[in-house]
């Protein structure tokens, strides 16, 4: 059961970070990025750090997320090709 | 160029896929972790430091300098920040949300920008605020679900915060948790409120401090514990009251130093 959980969540990670980074949508990017980190948070409470966990869900997915969103409102949301 | 990128993502992931792939299982018995100075944290830890949190002794106590050197880096990034040539909008002897009337052209979402601009531009603050009222006419309010759900939220969390900082010498957490819960608060609360609202909360001569709490109060501890022992950030091993105090003032210091540390450098973003 540990490791279905481990196998799912690590699976989801490189999806999300795969996903990300073929992003065009910014703004997308920026959502599914704070997904990657609230998954990572998911995999650091399960391996029994939950100091990192939370951590992870406050800066991760939280403020980073916001400097993101600020700068892509400061700049523009498409990516330049 | 593309089977150069290839190439070059290749070099990078192999040696991280073999290094992984060399790990110890995670709950090997005889992993490097396990055989080094970690048993004799667990096993002296409580008796030499008083802390009942291996986390917090290992943080606070054996890796002391670390933690010490850790707050100053988070307070120079801070200074970094604030040293940023700001272009136009620079304007050092305003205080934050005394926003000049120049501001107004960059600080606005440009036409081509959707949805997103307008989470980030400051919300109608009510007549109130004098302030934010000059450029009440291109700033579009915050969905009522959202300011619904901050202002729900912002006192639980806050209380988290706490609960994080004052219980964190048992319980999972600690300052430096506390402190991205409290500056997240502070960045939920601006983006909806209005960063320069906000930023009033915080009063002006007591911030240079605020923000310089983490190292000045590891400094003062360190001369504190060299006083008593001996040596520099030395804690007395015998006295576990005054090992756990001087550990509280230290939590107490890098929660609130490490959240108005990002508090402020959200705001410097606005400001």
């Amino acid at each position: 059961m540990s490791d279905v959980f481990d196998a799912v969540m690590l699976a989801l990670l490189i999806a999300t970070a795969v996903t990300v980074a073929r992003a065009r949508d910014l703004l997308a990017a920026v959502v599914i990025f704070s997904m990657y980190s609230l998954t990572l948070c998911l995999v650091w409470q399960h391996r029994g750090a939950p100091d990192v966990a939370m951590t992870e869900a406050a800066v991760g997915a939280g403020v980073t997320s916001v400097l993101f969103l600020i700068t892509i409102a400061r700049t523009t949301r498409q990516e330049k090709p | 160029m593309r089977p150069w990128s290839l190439l070059l993502v290749a070099l990078v992931a192999l040696p991280l896929i073999v290094g992984v792939a060399g790990l110890p299982r995670h709950d090997a018995p005889d992993a490097p972790i396990h055989t080094h100075v970690g048993t004799r944290y667990l096993e002296r830890g409580v008796a030499e430091t008083g802390f009942k949190n291996m986390v917090t002794a290992v943080l606070l106590n054996y890796r002391g300098f670390d933690t010490f050197v850790e707050v100053v880096v988070i307070f120079t990034a801070l200074a970094a920040v604030l040293a940023l040539p700001r272009g136009e909008t620079a304007d050092p002897d305003h205080a934050p949300g005394q926003r000049a009337p120049a501001d107004d052209a960059t600080g606005a979402p440009e036409p081509g920008d959707d949805a997103v601009a307008t989470a980030a531009v400051p919300a109608t603050s009510g007549p109130r605020d004098g302030s934010d009222a000059g450029r009440a006419h291109e700033v579009v309010p915050v969905s009522p679900v959202v300011l619904f759900v901050v202002r729900i939220l912002a006192p639980f969390l806050s209380m988290f915060a706490l609960a994080m900082l004052f219980r964190g010498h048992i319980t999972p957490g600690g300052g430096f948790q506390a402190a991205a819960v409290f500056g997240a608060v502070f960045i939920a609360l601006g983006l909806v409120f209005g960063l320069g609202r906000v930023a009033r909360l915080m009063p002006t001569g007591l911030q240079p401090w605020l923000q310089a709490a983490g190292p000045l109060a590891f400094v003062f501890v360190a001369w504190f514990g060299w006083r008593l022992t001996g040596f520099f950030l030395g804690f007395p091993i015998d006295d576990h009251t005054t090992q756990e105090g001087m550990g509280f003032v230290l939590e107490v210091a890098i929660g609130v130093g490490g959240g108005v540390i990002l508090a402020r450098l959200f705001l410097s973003m606005e400001a």
